[in-house]
């Protein structure tokens, strides 16, 4: 029970925080390059951005105690929202075009 | 913090950790996307317990209230939902996970290296930080030092917004 305590110590400090966010991003990597289909691909980038955004909050709260980090989550989510909306749109788009959202399928560029 | 408000952050962190290998490594992208609206809703907690009052609310309200649903909607609306062809079968997943694994091993140890001194969570201006309300600090920031960006990002916004309403319009 101490001992499990104690990690829990470690885990809710800063680098608890960290560690998270490095796994969420090391996850939306892996998501990125392993799926083929195309919201999928979405589901790891969101991952990512998620990630970024937590480790700026964690910075400013306990390198910094300044509200600069905060800012630039707040962009981060900005950015995110409006990269969601027209990754999506694109998504329909592609989908009304060839029936598949399937990412190895957009090659109609090719050539 | 006391252990009950520990124990409540560990939990949220081992939720959004789980959820988040949820999302990335089921193989029907359906569940992905509910397992990431659930790792959004950890990360907002977390937000709470880093000082990040309003960023838990934009989080919530933006990502949970906003970018999950329009995931959800695309998904449902491109592959009828108990067709097979919803499944994303990982068929090549060993070099990302290959890639990913040495990523974060690259990552948790130069974290984990870091002098403690740097990391000081019981200074006094910490403590103070964490229990100040952040709206209004925000605010102010965002229409002072950061004006610039906050207008670019408005322009981002509409024309990203704008945008994407043109490639989605019915021919």
């Amino acid at each position: 029970m101490n001992a499990f305590m104690t990690f829990v110590d470690k885990a809710t400090g800063v680098q608890g925080f960290l560690i998270v966010g490095a796994i969420l991003f090391s996850l939306g990597i892996i998501g990125i390059l392993s799926r083929k289909n195309a919201i999928g691909i979405l589901l790891g980038v969101e991952l990512i951005l998620n990630a970024a955004g937590l480790n700026f909050v964690t910075f400013s709260r306990y390198r910094t105690a300044a509200i600069d980090g905060q800012v630039a989550n707040l962009f981060v989510i900005l950015i995110a929202a409006a990269e969601a909306a027209v990754a999506l749109a694109i998504i329909l788009r592609f989908y009304r075009l060839k029936q598949t959202i399937d990412a190895d399928e957009a090659n109609l560029l090719r050539n | 913090m006391t252990n009950g408000m520990k124990l409540v952050l560990f939990g949220a962190e081992v939720l959004t950790v789980l959820c988040a290998l949820i999302a990335t490594f089921h193989p029907n992208v359906l569940y992905g996307a509910i397992a990431l609206l659930i790792t959004f809703l950890g990360v907002a907690v977390m937000y709470v317990f880093a000082g990040a009052d309003f960023l838990a609310g934009a989080q919530v309200i933006v990502y949970v209230g906003g970018v999950t649903i329009l995931i959800l909607f695309a998904i449902m609306l491109t592959q009828w939902l108990y067709q097979m062809k919803l499944r994303d079968v990982g068929t090549k997943l060993l070099a990302p996970i290959l890639i990913g694994a040495g990523l974060f091993y690259v990552l948790a140890k130069a974290l984990l290296d870091i002098n403690p001194k740097f990391l000081s969570d019981n200074a006094e201006p910490a403590q103070k930080f964490l229990m100040t309300p952040k709206t209004a600090l925000l605010g102010e920031a965002l229409l002072g030092s950061y004006l610039l960006p906050f207008e670019a990002i408005t322009i981002l916004l509409l024309g990203a917004l704008v945008g994407a309403v043109w490639i989605a319009r019915p021919r």
